[in-house]
């Protein structure tokens, strides 16, 4: 969590005098702001685990590179301005989202290990595709005029609050009821039968043994 | 860089990309709902990119964004519930496995 | 033969003002009476379809009640007609038939002169023959159907006459048809008459089409269906000469079917499976004379189209030898008499060909009076042999059947044209007039057929009633004159057969049938522009009774000298020796005796060579057709086969879907945007 969010408005060239740090206006030997920098090593960790979650074997590595990757989108989020945004994708996403994926891979584990293939049979269809995905929005996002400010907005917390109250209070409501919903049904969904056997978990064994012996 | 909009849009076009073809090519069930929330994730950074630049639209994109963290949630919820219910009748997570309704 | 189109007279109607015949409406009790004679045979028909089971012995009640009070009114009408001052022609409408936007059909009756003579003929004869059914259908066991289908018959015929709408007297056309379908197969049980009395139904049902297509030309030219609106309109229509020509040529085509003539005279000789009443009711005085009715009664029409009636008049001529040269060789007592009939009928149409319109309805007439005493005579024959109809089994039954001997004889005589009788003086008018009017072919050959009638007619009677007796030994003893419910009828049809000639037919030149039938047909000859001519009967006239008379007697000579007359005896080696001389009488002989082949034309043209193109359109219609419909069942069954694997079950396939349809609606969007 290297970016920080600066209030000053000074000008970065003459340098800022936080306690003990200062830090050069530009970059020494690139020449570039600070910002890019922080930017182009954000982009790179999360692209970097993105496409190491997609590619790796393990799933329980892909997992984790899931979790570096939602981290440096925070950073991310931090950098456009949005540090409330960037706290609650931490917290839901690396700490709720990511553990959660975390426990449904240790309940299907295998009991053969890791299967030999990772991808499935058409593989570079879907490579073809996202490609091609890729490249269509990409050209769309060069070729449009974006009638937009060139400096980085910051969205301060007490707005974002107030329009979430204010403007988007129904939606909050049904976003609420919606998670409800989607607690109760995951909670059924995976609810155990008592009649089939389960993967290894201690509690179960120990009940078993119980009424089987 | 970081103050252009479109560098913004196009990392998170890359990053769906990467999701989709992570969707459409793991064979683990897990792994695919794991692409989903990259897919999520970009389309919230473009949310974000598009409030940054847009002075008035700051707030409202973060609750916006908000609001698909919060959703993304709950389905990443009840879709590992579903792979785990799954898995209990096919003892596999992989999706090759799950053809049963093939014509 | 110059046949002048004399427009401006047909234009002007029946121009001159004391001939002209206009329509009156018909008094109440005309109409009772009208109704009256064409109804009371069909509620005959019903009821004895609906009781006659129940009657057993004598299901006859019914329908000769029926048929005997239709003619006592009809001849009460048809004197008073007839011989009332000045001509008369009144009808009526019963009610609309058909009323649809333009198209407006009237069941409506016109009684007239024509109609009269048509109503004695049709009603006298048809009671006579029902009266002989008693007897002749005595041992039959569904006789109560057969007594219902006559009167069937003969409320379809008497609408015919009377009819004066062009579609009504078509359905009527139909019902005789049927009738005759059902009587000539009244036998059905057995193969033959089933087969000839479908014959006779598809012979007639060809011939048909033609009838209705002239019809709807008629119709279409005019804009009317009723027979007499048209005969005003037709002259003035614009359409072109030709295309009326063809017109009336499909109206004959239809009168040719029904009256047996070349090339639909097929079904006639095969007709005679029926009974014999049936044979002379049917197929000798009545529904065969049907198309020479309707000629008649459409002479201003037809008189239109000059072309037309010189076809009319050659198919007619051509018919009658045609059909006399097969009667000289027949073995079949029957089959002789139907030939007869399709020559004399052929006579009918050469007379209406050439115009001699009176003569032809004389004709009619006394033909329908001989033949039906002929054939009725025959029947009798038939009863007495035990059902024997081979001649060459026949022989010497002069003694044992006296009566049906003697009006036989006198039938044979009238036919071949011997003065008094009724068939000299109709066959005269017929071939004085073709000559006068200048058809010279169509006398001569006329002449040749007279004689080749005298001949055929004596052969018959020679093989029958004189000579030796071939008949089968069993048989000869049981040979006894039939009951007196069959031969009063023929005493009674020998009246007229003997008389009609000289009541009507005289005085000569001035006949009291040309007095009543002159009216009608004035309009015709009008515009044909015949004009009557002074009856010389020591000059050209009284030669020309002097050739027919020698030609018949000659014929019958030789008949009776090679087949016998009373006591002279046959002399049958003389005719084997003669039929077998040389190639041309060998050749001529089974020609004419194999009825020249039209049988087994019809049969490899129509049946073979039309079944294998039937065949052919079938194939077309079960491999192309249907193969295209089911075709189009199966290419979608097919795709959806096809189809069904697109449904793999698998996650990845449908979510590779998905994506390919993002991209696809994105490229859209993309595109359509800018």
């Amino acid at each position: 969590m290297a970016a920080a969010q600066r209030r000053s408005t000074t000008s970065k060239r003459q340098g800022v005098r936080k306690e003990g740090v200062e830090l050069p206006g530009t970059v020494p030997y690139l020449d570039w702001r600070w910002d890019d920098l922080i930017f182009l090593l954000l982009a790179g960790v999360m692209l970097g685990s993105a496409l190491l979650v997609v590619l790796g074997r393990d799933i329980i590595r892909s997992a984790l590179w899931l979790i570096l990757s939602f981290a440096a989108l925070a950073g991310i989020y931090g950098l456009l301005g949005s540090a409330f945004l960037a706290i609650s994708q931490v917290l839901t996403y690396v700490g709720a989202i990511a553990v959660l994926i975390l426990f449904a891979v240790m309940i299907t584990q295998s009991k053969r290990g890791t299967a030999k293939l990772v991808f499935n049979r058409q593989w570079w269809v879907g490579a073809l595709a996202a490609i091609v995905l890729v490249l269509l929005m990409a050209l769309s996002i060069m070729l449009t005029e974006w009638d937009v400010t060139s400096e980085v907005q910051v969205a301060e917390a007490r707005e974002v609050a107030l329009t979430i109250y204010q403007d988007y209070m129904f939606a909050f409501l049904a976003l609420g009821v919606l998670l409800l919903a989607g607690v109760v049904g995951g909670l059924y969904l995976a609810k155990r039968d008592d009649d089939m056997p389960e993967t290894n978990s201690p509690m179960r064994a120990r009940r078993d043994g119980e009424e089987g012996a | 860089m970081s103050h252009s909009l479109e560098a913004y849009l196009i990392l998170a076009v890359l990053l769906f990309g990467i999701g989709t073809f992570g969707f459409l090519a793991k064979r683990n069930a897990i792994a695919m709902l794991m692409s989903i929330e990259l897919m999520l994730n970009s389309v919230n950074l473009a949310i974000i990119a598009f409030g940054a630049f847009t002075p008035e639209l700051a707030a409202q994109a973060s609750s916006i964004a908000l609001f698909v963290i919060a959703v993304a949630a709950g389905e990443a919820t009840v879709g590992l519930a579903l792979v785990i219910a799954i898995y209990r009748n096919r003892r596999t997570p992989l999706v090759d496995e799950y053809a049963s309704m093939k014509e | 033969m110059d046949l002048i189109f004399n427009a401006e007279a047909a234009g002007s109607g029946a121009g001159h003002a004391e001939e002209a015949l206009q329509l009156v409406p018909a008094s109440s009790e005309q109409q009772l009476m009208l109704l009256a004679v064409l109804f009371l045979p069909l509620i005959g028909f019903l009821l004895t379809g609906l009781v006659g089971r129940r009657l057993g012995e004598r299901p006859w009640i019914i329908s000769i009640s029926a048929v005997l009070i239709s003619a006592a009114l009809a001849t009460i009408l048809a004197f008073s007609a007839l011989t009332s001052a000045d001509p008369v022609r009144y009808g009526f409408t019963l009610y609309t038939w058909i009323p649809v936007g333009d198209l407006q059909v009237d069941f409506g009756f016109l009684f007239d002169n024509l109609t009269a003579v048509m109503l004695i003929v049709v009603t006298w004869i048809g009671s006579l023959v029902h009266i002989y059914s008693i007897g002749y259908m005595e041992h039959d066991e569904s006789k109560w159907r057969f007594f219902a289908y006559l009167n069937l018959f003969m409320f379809s015929m008497l609408l015919l006459v009377m009819a004066d709408s062009y579609l009504v007297i078509f359905a009527a056309w139909e019902l005789v048809g049927l009738s005759s379908y059902l009587l000539i197969g009244f036998w059905y049980k057995r193969r033959a008459p089933a087969l000839a009395s479908k014959k006779a139904f598809l012979v007639n049902r060809v011939a048909d089409h033609g009838f209705l297509v002239g019809i709807m030309g008629v119709f279409l030219i005019t804009g009317t269906m009723n027979v007499l609106q048209s005969f005003e309109l037709m002259p003035w229509s614009e359409t072109e000469w030709w295309i009326v020509d063809i017109v009336i040529l499909l109206l004959f085509v239809g009168a040719a079917g029904k009256s047996a003539q070349f090339p639909f005279h097929v079904w006639l000789p095969d007709a005679m499976e029926g009974p014999t009443p049936v044979s002379a009711l049917i197929h000798a005085a009545t529904m065969v004379n049907a198309g020479v009715y309707f000629i008649a009664r459409t002479s201003p029409i037809f008189a239109l189209a000059p072309e037309t009636m010189l076809l009319v008049a050659s198919i007619g001529i051509f018919t009658a030898i045609l059909a006399a040269s097969i009667a000289l060789t027949q073995k079949d007592i029957k089959k002789v008499l139907a030939y007869s009939t399709l020559s004399q009928l052929g006579y009918m149409f050469a007379a209406l060909g050439v115009g001699a319109w009176v003569a032809a309805i004389f004709h009619l007439m006394a033909h329908g009076f001989t033949k039906g005493l002929l054939f009725l005579g025959s029947g009798s024959v038939i009863h007495a042999v035990h059902e024997e109809q081979d001649m060459d089994k026949m022989g010497a039954l002069r003694k044992k059947v006296p009566i049906t001997h003697w009006t036989f004889l006198i039938a044979a005589l009238s036919l071949s044209g011997i003065p008094p009788l009724a068939g000299f003086f109709s066959k005269d008018a017929i071939l004085g007039e073709s000559f006068i009017f200048g058809w010279t072919p169509v006398f001569a050959i006329g002449l040749v057929v007279a004689g080749m009638t005298g001949f055929y007619m004596f052969r018959l009677m020679g093989k029958t009633f004189y000579g030796k007796s071939h008949v089968d030994p069993e048989v000869e003893p049981k040979i006894h004159e039939s009951p007196r419910s069959m031969t009063v009828p023929l005493i009674l049809l020998a009246i007229p057969t003997a008389f009609l000639g000289l009541v009507i037919g005289l005085p000569l030149g001035d006949a009291v049938i040309f007095g009543w039938l002159d009216p009608i047909f004035a309009p015709a000859e009008e515009i044909m522009a015949i004009h009557g001519h002074e009856y010389v009967i020591f000059g050209i006239d009284g030669a020309l009774i002097l050739v027919s008379v020698a030609v018949a007697s000659i014929g019958i000579a030789v008949g009776i000298w090679f087949f016998g007359f009373f006591g002279l005896r046959a002399r049958l080696d003389d005719v084997r020796a003669l039929t077998a001389r040389n190639r041309l009488t060998r050749g001529l002989y089974t020609a004419t005796y194999n009825k020249w082949w039209f049988d087994d034309l019809n049969d490899r043209v129509f049946y073979r060579f039309g079944g294998a193109v039937a065949n052919g359109v079938m194939w077309f219609d079960v491999k192309v057709i249907d193969g295209i419909v089911n075709g189009v069942g199966s290419v979608t069954q097919r795709i959806g086969d096809d189809v069904r694997h697109i449904q793999t079950g698998r996650v990845q396939n449908y979510a590779l879907g998905i994506a390919v349809g993002l991209i696809v609606i994105a490229t859209l969007f993309i595109l359509l945007a800018r």
